[in-house]
């Protein structure tokens, strides 16, 4: 059963996370590096007083023989748990975009330089949300280990990391060290692409081209001829080759390219049939995904920009960024 | 096979480990249902874990603690105090381990072994527990660490170097807080119980008592004499005197009755004296031993010594913990009134009805020996010379005695050790008329070869008579001696039963048998010395030797605290030093490129020395400088990287000094 934090423990936070500079690769430091007991350190305490406090009461020189060794036990675990954390260098890879409403993955390095491995560090994004979420590693000696934190991105656009929190509790539990590390990298976060997007508008004939146009029908797509060599793998029929496979044949057909290239797709922002702007966006980014899919030319148009038609990858970011920062 | 196990089964089991040997150390104090109960439920866990199943429903757990409550209540009649609590604590423990989920649970456990480990020292603290106990400690640490590695299937033994590692770092913190932490008082009443179940010598003689303890191999006190230690016949460790017969038991006299009121010590000692110190082990009687005789009251912290009229010894409170005192005694001493006295009327009464062939043995004895002035004595030594000559021998298994133990002695069974001896005796010198007393304590002793101590056991224990002689006093006889001469004064002493392996070691080369033991002895002397008897008084002799005049307690927690203060500082300091460069060869590269910046050359942190030494060619062009920063930072580089260099640090920081630096930055 958890309960609501107060509002103020949130401004605290936010406070204090504001005042932390932004940086891509964090070296803890001393300095960066905070310790508190945990609810297990503070029963520890009490079973050191009990214990202290038997000894004295039945003159057991043992007794305190067996106190001290565990309170000097806790004492080097405290040290221990500070130096398993301290020095440790996080560096945050840059983060692939995603479409908003799925989780982020951010990809972090931890580096130890020194001789002995560094086991049982989280991290997490420290906000109340997520607090008990921890990706656990341990870091081997003189190497890396790597680290995916994944985080729900919020809305669309350019959005700044949260605070990530590393922690540790190695080796008795009795200590919390922790740290917070603003990573300076911020993440694209695309549109989110609608469930189920109307087909795509038809293509609007290419200007200045109908005279070389084949004798093809406008608007027949699925037009497909005998593969070639050179066809890209996408314009494959599969469902058609999966056919002629269980037929004992090896043909692969091809989509006849010249089809969807006779007509421009062009995804207009205007005429995209949605009401409201992230509506609108989510249905583009829903097209730009499909017509990716299908090997299409397409061309995007929103308020204020418009993409030339075009196809592959970088296209196809291109037109996601757009519609991300609209 | 362990590494077949998934990862929750093989640290459950591991835990279920370290908590079967907790409880298996604690088996000899605990009730028999305790260890059953501990047993079957530890055994019903590592078998669920094995095969994977659920664990049982609370009604389980419940139903287990009801029991244990009501065995526990039925056992001891109480739920608290120590022995209940014991049972409770490792019942509980085991009952724990039924919601035992691996790393979540390991806390719980954790701490209440910890207290289990505690219990164990109210039973012992000798070597082989700390030993056992360390054992325990270092397998909950494992088990602790263990679970906070969450990371994959980290083999058990980086969890147990860890934690041991942990240890030996916590050895020195739990050396000097031993060292030093105040040692105070209990904190509030003990309970009653705390002590019991501990075997010496009792206030009271009855026929078979001192058998028990002839054969308890367990040490009495130890004690080491400054400079040469007096014969074995001559230690004569006096305790309780027994004067009162009821036929069957000695007591002291009753004090109450001032009419019985025996003359006062009147203790006169000459010669020399025997220095000595005493370790007397834990016994809770207050008697203090000391050598025959002792005037002065040995020094003792927080308690007062004082010397009852027979020449005992006690303090004030019983002796609880194991006590360290010197004492200085005469074996030359007179005690007791010289002339006859009223007092002495105790001395010579006999219960009517008991032993009728001794009564009428004394009056022949009388006969014989005759009316004189020294009586006594005469009477002494022909009673001696009976028991010498009469057929009388020395035994430990003399049978069961019946009512009249003097008549069994003297005439029946003519067989027994020194209770039976220093009992009939004096029933004989009492029906003669001359005043006599049992004393009991301790003769003889063991010297180790080793260190030096004489060893002192409880089968040691002894039994003499006091007779009292007009013009003499009370004088001492040892009627055991006349019939076992062995007894009194002789290293040849009846051992306990061994155990398999110091009896198979005797039967191999009985000398080597007796020099492990004499090492065994004096690992364990120091460790009584050093730990079990580490007292306030050894802390503020040890703050003595750190310099402090009159050392008090407060002195202690100033010397901790500063340590503290001193520990603290010395960790800032490292702190500062950790984030300046300290690779001296760094350093000294660092100091030339200041050295160099400061001349108008910016270097870069990256830059190894060859580019540096480029980059100073080309700054300062082929001149004499430029030339010695080249060939030193060539030095510098193979000092690191060449696989020999001539240099060393040393000779490179003097050749740094002597390059010749320009005076300005060229233009």
């Amino acid at each position: 059963m958890k309960l609501p934090r107060p509002a103020w423990r949130a401004r605290l936070r936010a406070w204090f996370h504001e005042r932390l500079p932004r940086t891509d690769t964090l070296t803890l430091t001393q300095r960066k590096v905070y310790i508190l007991p945990t609810r297990a350190g503070g029963m520890l305490a009490l079973t050191l007083v009990l214990l202290l406090i038997g000894s004295i009461n039945y003159q057991l020189n043992l007794g305190y023989l067996l106190t001290f060794l565990l309170a000097g036990c806790a004492a080097v675990a405290m040290h221990v748990t500070h130096s398993n954390l301290r020095g440790l260098t996080l560096h945050l890879q840059p983060p692939a975009a995603v479409h908003a409403g799925q989780a982020a993955l951010l990809d972090i390095r931890l580096t130890n330089d020194r001789r002995s491995p560094r086991p049982g560090i989280a991290l997490g994004v420290s906000d109340d949300a997520t607090r008990d979420h921890w990706a656990w590693i341990d870091v081997p000696s003189q190497g890396s280990a790597q680290l995916q934190v994944a985080w729900p991105t919020p809305a669309r656009g350019w959005q700044p990391l949260p605070a990530l929190t590393a922690i540790t509790l190695f080796p008795l539990g009795t200590f919390r060290v922790w740290t917070v590390w603003r990573p300076a990298s911020p993440v694209l976060v695309y549109p989110a692409p609608e469930a189920h997007p109307p087909p795509l508008p038809p293509g609007l004939p290419q200007p200045g081209q109908s005279g070389s146009t084949h004798a093809q029908p406008a608007g027949e797509f699925d037009g497909v001829r005998a593969y070639r060599r050179g066809d890209p793998l996408k314009a494959v029929v599969w469902k058609k080759a999966a056919q002629s496979f269980a037929a004992g044949r090896n043909d692969l057909v091809s989509r006849d390219a010249q089809t969807s290239q006779q007509h421009q797709l062009w995804l207009d922002s205007e005429q995209c049939g949605a009401a409201g702007l992230e509506a609108r966006l989510s249905r583009l980014t829903a097209w730009v995904l499909l017509a990716d899919r299908l090997g299409l030319d397409y061309g995007l148009r929103i308020p204020g920009r418009e993409i030339p038609p075009g196809q592959g990858t970088p296209h196809r970011n291109r037109c996601l960024e757009a519609l991300a920062l609209c | 096979m362990l590494k077949l196990l998934p990862r929750d089964t093989r640290d459950t089991l591991f835990i279920l480990a370290v908590i079967g040997w907790i409880v298996l150390m604690q088996v000899p104090h605990l009730p028999w249902w305790t260890s059953t109960i501990a047993a079957g439920v530890l055994v019903w866990r590592a078998v669920l874990t094995w095969y994977q199943r659920p664990l049982p429903r609370w009604t389980w757990r419940v139903l287990l603690l009801a029991l244990i409550l009501g065995a526990t209540w039925w056992t001891h009649r109480t739920l608290l105090g120590r022995d209940a609590g014991v049972t409770l604590i490792v019942a509980l423990l085991a009952l724990k381990t039924l919601e035992l989920r691996a790393r979540r649970d390991a806390f719980v456990v954790f701490f209440l072994g910890f207290f289990t480990l505690l219990t164990h020292f109210f039973y012992s603290q000798s070597l082989l527990t700390a030993a056992g106990i360390l054992i325990a400690l270092l397998g909950l640490l494992t088990a602790l660490v263990n679970a906070h590695l969450p990371v994959g299937r980290p083999p058990l033994w980086q969890s147990a170097r860890t934690a041991g590692g942990m240890a030996l770092l916590g050895a020195p913190i739990m050396l000097v807080l031993f060292l030093l932490f105040p040692r105070m008082a209990p904190l509030w009443g003990m309970p009653n119980d705390a002590m019991t179940g501990r075997s010496g010598l009792s206030g009271e003689m009855r026929v078979g008592e001192v058998a028990s303890l002839a054969l308890n191999d367990d040490i009495a006190f130890r004690i080491r004499f400054d400079g040469r230690p007096p014969p074995q016949q001559a230690l004569y460790f006096r305790g309780p005197v027994l004067s009162d017969f009821d036929g069957q038991r000695w007591r002291a006299l009753r004090m109450p009755f001032p009419a019985r009121t025996p003359a006062a010590a009147d203790l006169q000692v000459s010669g020399p004296p025997v220095r000595y110190e005493v370790t007397l082990e834990h016994h809770q009687r207050p008697w203090l031993f000391v050598l025959e005789a002792t005037p002065e009251a040995p020094p003792l912290e927080g308690d007062q010594a004082r010397m009852l009229h027979s020449l005992q010894w006690v303090t004030e409170r019983p002796i609880m913990e194991r006590l360290r005192y010197r004492a200085e005694s005469y074996p030359d001493f007179r005690h007791g009134p010289l002339q006859a006295s009223f007092g002495l009327q105790a001395f010579v009464e006999l219960p009517p009805g008991y032993n009728p062939r001794t009564l009428a043995w004394a009056q022949t004895l009388r006969e014989q020996v005759g009316n004189g002035p020294d009586f006594s004595r005469r009477a002494v030594a022909a009673v001696m010379d009976h028991l010498r000559t009469g057929g009388y021998t020395y035994t430990l298994e003399p049978g069961v005695y019946g009512t009249h133990t003097a008549d069994e002695f003297w005439f029946d069974r003519k067989a027994g050790f020194c209770e039976h001896i220093a009992s009939s005796f004096v029933i004989l010198m009492r029906a003669l008329d001359i005043p006599a007393r049992i004393v009991t304590g301790y003769q003889g002793g063991e010297i180790n070869t080793v260190d030096g101590y004489f060893t002192v056991r409880q089968r040691d224990a002894h039994a003499w008579a006091e007779v009292w002689e007009s013009g003499r006093g009370w004088v001492r006889v040892d009627p055991t001696s006349a019939v076992a001469p062995g007894r009194t004064g002789s290293f040849d002493r009846l051992l306990a039963p061994e155990n398999a392996f110091t009896g198979a070691l005797r039967n191999l080369n009985p000398t080597l048998a007796a020099q492990w033991r004499n090492m065994w002895e004096a690992v364990n002397n120091r460790w009584n010395q050093w730990v079990l008897n580490y007292t306030q008084g050894r802390q503020l002799d040890l703050l003595r030797q750190l310099g402090f005049k009159t050392p008090n307690w407060q002195d202690l927690v100033t010397v901790l605290a500063g340590l503290l203060v001193m520990v603290s500082l010395a960790g800032a300091g490292w702190q500062l030093w950790e984030r300046q460069q300290h690779d001296p060869w760094l350093r000294l590269l660092r100091q030339l490129r200041q050295r160099l910046q400061r001349l108008g050359l910016e270097t870069a942190d990256h830059m190894p020395p060859r580019t540096i030494a480029q980059l100073v060619t080309r700054h300062f062009g082929d001149t004499d400088f430029s030339r010695s920063v080249t060939q030193w930072l060539m030095r510098l580089e193979a000092l690191r990287y060449a696989p020999q260099s001539a240099d060393s640090l040393g000779t490179l920081r003097q050749a740094y000094r002597q390059i010749v630096w320009p005076s300005r930055a060229p233009d």
